[in-house]
């Protein structure tokens, strides 16, 4: 039993850091834009098939130092000009998040074949950043997974410090919750919209390299985080990026525990059915700010 | 400027005299499927365009057509001709489900659980192998057939008819919803919730009701897409038959009905031109996909803002972008 117990925290912890690297920047664009980015699960796969590429080009020995870092430049690259080509000429219009919805859904159709088209549909994986497993008493888990569960806090926790204690963050959470305002007292707003999508691609490419160590990548690897992602923003209320790494770790624990009790089949449908119950008794979400505009 | 009812009698006479000029299976395949989808893209445009409801499961409707009529008449033995309507009941409350959480809500929280609720069926259908025959789907589903008469003999004639009449009635009845005081409610809604509020419309009646009434007709057409090709696999689900849809009906222009019809055939045409690529399957839609940013951000209106200048008396048509009253 206490094996049990431990297996599942273990398996919860892993999926919760992943879900709040997700949902971290799904939140984080809708707090700023008002925008759901639905390639925000692309963004995961792509990021898994540049480190891939790098990795393949540099040697696996240098990946860890300097290709998690290109990668990742080349993730807010990409973010941006998404932004720039997607989201920016739609801006102003009434009905703007019907149409970036479409668009954003088109840039996913776009980038996930454009991954197929260049690597191919055969399963990858990267070399996990270091091998094998650790047991520790009752824990067993993969240092690959170790890595996961302590990086992904330490990631949160500095975009939560930027987001609250640096001038860019303050910046972007100006925008999110005034843009008019927030022009007017000098802020650059178009820019903080390719600040917070380059950032928010960033953090997905990031989950994508981390979980492309331990599960094989496809180019439909994205597709399952992004569901989760999206039953987490709406767990821990749309617009706040703290409520949503606190779901997502719910989540995460959740999903571990149904899988053992009613099994992989059907986890799916109730954490389905827990979204809509959320949607129905607390459609601001379990620790989410009071925003009824946004609903 | 053109006359319209007789522009539309003889379209009607040319898509009924067509199978004369058109001989061969595969050009009557490329009609069939144009016809299905037109039913899916029309019925959709009903909820996405005309309502304004954010609907983006509507997809499931249809996947969920395909595997009734899939497991109905492999696993029970019904009758192919009878799965039909009875899928378009399936899809019908399928819609109720759907319905009960996103009424109250606006924008993009309906967004999520439409969308969450197709990638449920997609979750389900995979894991529920014993019915549906998971990543591998139902195969050998009976063809439709009077006693005797295979309706894919003579070169697929009988199912070309089938889908025609279907795809015709279909849109038929949604145009004149569409029309109906109904519709004009719904544009209202639409358009200025508030003041339609105001003026006593009931917004959760009417999001319920036209839910249910798209999700008939896409059910009908899942139905008989599945008896068509005698499978039912689990891609009708997938992102890639949502992007094809949505790219009919904001082509034909959203909120017109007929457009994202006479859309349907247009895409079906090219679309299924690239299949004859294996290569190009993934080019196809990443081209659909540039396909769609382009009309929203040059053409939002459509087609149907193109044919209403063409066509006197037809009625002003309003694309994605409705103008609101202040």
């Amino acid at each position: 039993m206490a094996d049990i117990i431990v297996s599942i925290l273990v398996s919860g912890l892993v999926l919760g850091s992943l879900y709040a690297l997700m949902a971290s920047g799904l939140s984080m664009v809708w707090t700023t834009l008002g925008i759901f980015n639905f390639a925000h699960g692309v963004s995961m796969t792509v990021g898994a098939y540049v480190a891939y590429e790098i990795a393949q080009r540099l040697g696996p020995d240098l990946w860890v130092g300097y290709s998690i870092l290109l990668a990742l430049i080349v993730m807010v690259v990409v973010g941006a000009a998404f932004e720039y080509l997607l989201i920016r000429p739609f801006y102003g219009r009434d009905d703007m998040v019907l149409v970036t919805i479409m668009t954003t859904l088109a840039g996913l159709t776009f980038l996930e074949n454009g991954v197929l088209t260049i690597w191919g549909p055969r399963l990858k994986q990267l070399e996990p950043l270091i091998p094998g497993n650790i047991s520790y008493g009752l824990v067993n888990i993969s240092r690959q997974e170790l890595i996961i569960v302590l990086v992904a806090p330490v990631i949160l926790l500095a975009l939560f410090l930027v987001l609250n204690h640096t001038q860019i963050g303050r910046a972007i959470r100006a925008v999110g919750q005034n843009q008019k305002s927030a022009q007017l007292i000098g802020i650059p707003v178009t820019r903080m919209f390719l600040v917070s999508f380059g950032l928010a691609a960033a953090l997905a490419g990031l989950a994508g390299m981390l979980l492309a160590g331990v599960r094989l990548m496809t180019p439909t690897m994205g597709a399952d985080p992004l569901m989760k992602a999206l039953i987490v923003v709406i767990f821990g209320g749309l617009g706040s990026v703290g409520g949503s790494i606190g779901a997502a770790y719910v989540i995460g624990f959740l999903e571990a525990i149904l899988i053992f009790t009613v099994g992989i089949y059907w986890t799916p449908s109730m954490l389905f059915l827990l979204m809509v119950l959320v949607l129905l008794f607390r459609p601001q979400g379990l620790f989410g700010a009071k925003n009824p505009s946004s609903l | 400027m053109i006359n319209r009812p007789l522009a539309i009698a003889a379209a009607l006479i040319l898509l009924l005299l067509l199978p004369l000029v058109l001989q061969g299976p595969y050009i009557r395949h490329l009609f069939i499927l144009a016809f299905l989808f037109a039913i899916v893209a029309a019925s959709w445009d009903l909820t996405l365009g005309l309502t304004g409801l954010f609907n983006f499961g509507h997809i499931a409707f249809f996947g969920l057509g395909v595997y009734t009529a899939g497991i109905l008449t492999t696993q029970a033995g019904v009758d192919p001709w009878l799965v039909i309507p009875i899928a378009g009941i399936v899809a019908a409350l399928a819609a109720f489900v759907v319905a009960a959480p996103t009424l109250r809500l606006r924008g993009i929280y309906v967004v999520l659980v439409t969308f969450a609720f197709s990638q449920l069926c997609l979750q389900v259908v995979m894991s529920q192998g014993d019915l549906t025959g998971g990543a591998g789907g139902i195969v050998r589903v009976p063809s439709l057939r009077i006693s005797d008469y295979n309706f894919a003999r003579d070169q697929r004639l009988g199912y070309y008819y089938v889908s025609l009449v279907l795809s015709l009635a279909c849109i038929a009845a949604l145009v004149a919803i569409a029309r109906s005081p109904l519709g004009k409610t719904a544009r209202a809604v639409r358009d200025n919730p508030e003041y339609a509020a105001a003026r006593g419309i009931d917004q959760m009646r009417i999001r319920l009701t036209m839910l249910v009434i798209s999700a008939i007709p896409t059910g009908i057409a899942g139905a008989l897409y599945c008896i068509y090709f005698r499978v039912a696999a689990p891609e009708v689900f997938s992102f890639s038959t949502s992007t094809l849809i949505l790219t009919m009906l904001l082509v034909g222009g959203a909120g017109s009905i007929v457009g994202p019809a006479v859309a349907a055939v247009g895409i079906v045409m090219i679309s299924e031109y690239l299949e004859q690529f294996p290569d190009l399957k993934a080019t196809k839609h990443m081209l659909l996909a540039v396909g769609i940013i382009l009309v929203l951000r040059f053409f939002p209106g459509g087609l149907a803002q193109i044919s209403a200048n063409l066509f006197a008396r037809s009625p002003k048509t309003v694309g994605v972008t409705p103008e609101r009253v202040p």
